[in-house]
């Protein structure tokens, strides 16, 4: 199929908060507000728009068009998307695929998410009750846990190569001002914090919160019409988990493993070529999978290779430049655009002191989904070049 | 006696008398493959002609132990998945051990067989029972 070349023309997205001021509606027009202005387009001129936001966590049915309403944006297609941790990805997915396809010029996808106000405030999210590992109490952290507990079985890894994980975000978090956390941990303060899922303690777990990001889209004419800095969608890759369950390599991200092949084919790059990744860092445990499944590392080495720097400024590759859902904070549906908000700022030289040296391409990945027999719900990675 | 409710029966077995609890896994007469708990079809080939097989021991694959658990779950919660390899089915369920010993007593290889008991308390007290584990005796 002949499909056109896809440009980030505007971005925006609101401080990633514990508890937000405002309300979920209000996260999301912020965000849109921002895109609009840095595209220095008229609200008019897009011409879809996508909403993720998680299972109607906040509390309406059709949020997008509550969202978009009131700014003036409707009378054109719009819809709400839902795929857990993935949603706002997804809705920057289906905005690539309107303009790659030629459906339309300028296509816009949202990620909002208020966990602090929704029902499950204060409380670990887990698989549906009416899974059979749901109702038997499995949590998502003690899912993460499982994989982790086997992981340090296996190879050569330890509590406190973990803590690395988050002791390194929570670094790159103190030069983003989005982030929910900035001040800085040690190994022994993860450690020794208490164990929310045996090896995962609090700080190698993400914590729930608050935000909005957008993300507009556009054809390469309407971008260099625009005169911003080009920033490229190479690769827009989707893909949904397949159940099983016999035995699967819980110390393997098979779904993540599938995506990023897709990916990398897509944008016709390899890992030597990236240089920076936002992944689904929710539990530490997350970047050694990711590390490997991407191709940073072989299996098994995720651990090694966080302790020689590879995965930091100066290494092979930066993970989590912005401090990743450990530490920014993880409003879920929101996540997804807004990694990549994050990695269109890097590509355009905007990130300021988290600015990752002569970024040419990164990587953003989210999956998505505690469901029964599937490795994770959804995956969704976007390779953005400039 | 307090009030109490079996979570989905056609899951597990207790039989009366000696027997020992046991899950009930189901081999799919069109490809051979063994799923649990019970599908309407095959994911694989979408036949909906199924044996009952009975799991009683099997490996312990990872497990950890939760301190922050669901509503209606006491914490700590020790959860496991635990691996059938003859039928090639890996099912994830609570553990029991003696209380405060969760590292001596439990190892990731270790056999482990099926136990029925209370996984949790819904509103208004009642127990649900389920399958668990525990270390095979």
């Amino acid at each position: 199929m002949n499909q056109r070349e896809v440009y980030i023309i505007g971005v925006g997205m609101t401080k990633i908060y514990k508890k937000a001021p405002v309300s979920a509606d209000e996260l999301g027009r912020q965000a849109i507000y921002e895109a609009v202005k840095d595209a220095g387009i008229s609200p008019k001129e897009i011409q879809s728009i996508f909403i993720g936001e998680m299972g109607g966590l906040s509390g309406s049915i059709c949020f997008g068009q509550r969202v978009c309403g009131t700014i003036g944006l409707g009378g054109v297609p719009m819809a709400n998307v839902e795929s857990a941790c993935s949603s706002g990805a997804i809705a920057v997915h289906q905005a690539y695929k309107d303009v790659a396809s030629g459906r339309c010029d300028v296509a816009m996808g949202i990620g909002v998410q208020h966990l602090s106000g929704s029902r499950t405030a204060g409380t670990g999210l887990a698989p549906d009750p009416s899974d059979p590992e749901g109702i038997q109490g499995a949590t998502m952290a003690g899912m993460y846990a499982m994989r982790a507990q086997r992981y340090l079985y296996e190879f050569d890894a330890t509590p406190a190569d973990l803590a690395l994980v988050a002791v390194k975000n929570r670094r790159h978090a103190a030069n983003n001002p989005y982030s929910s956390y900035q001040k800085p941990i040690t190994v022994e303060e993860v450690l020794n914090a208490r164990t929310i899922a045996d090896p995962l303690t609090l700080l190698m777990c993400c914590p729930n919160a608050d935000g909005g990001a957008a993300v507009i889209v556009a054809t390469k004419e309407k971008a260099q019409q625009l005169g911003s800095k080009l920033v490229r969608i190479s690769a827009s890759s989707l893909t949904s988990g397949i159940f099983r369950n016999d035995f699967r390599d819980m110390t393997e991200m098979e779904i993540t493993i599938r995506c990023t092949q897709k990916s990398y084919e897509m944008a016709g790059l390899g890992p030597d070529d990236i240089d920076m990744v936002e992944c689904h860092d929710a539990f530490a445990i997350g970047e050694f999978l990711y590390y490997e499944a991407m191709g940073f590392c072989k299996h098994g080495e995720g651990a090694g290779f966080i302790r020689s720097g590879g995965p930091d400024y100066g290494g092979k590759v930066v993970f989590s430049p912005r401090g990743g859902l450990l530490s920014c904070g993880h409003p879920t549906g929101c996540t997804g655009t807004a990694q990549i908000v994050e990695a269109t700022w890097q590509l355009r030289g905007d990130a300021v002191a988290r600015q990752v040296p002569d970024c040419k391409a990164a990587i953003t990945h989210v999956t998505g989904g505690g469901v029964y027999g599937l490795d994770n719900a959804a995956c969704t990675m976007h390779i953005l070049t400039r | 006696m307090e009030e109490q409710v079996i979570y989905h029966p056609d899951f597990f077995a207790i039989p009366e008398g000696e027997g020992k609890p046991y899950l009930i896994a189901f081999h799919c007469a069109g490809c051979g493959k063994t799923w649990f708990p019970i599908l309407p079809y095959c994911p694989s080939c979408w036949s909906n002609q199924f044996e009952k097989i009975a799991l009683h021991t099997g490996k312990l694959y990872t497990y950890t132990v939760q301190n922050t658990p669901q509503a209606g779950v006491k914490a700590p919660l020790l959860f496991g998945f635990v691996d059938f390899p003859e039928e090639g089915v890996r099912v994830g369920a609570q553990i029991e051990v003696e209380a405060g010993k969760v590292k001596e007593q439990l190892k990731i290889g270790m056999e482990m067989q099926v136990i029925a008991g209370p996984i949790r308390e819904e509103k208004g007290g009642k127990q649900v029972i389920s399958y668990k584990f525990m270390p095979a005796v």
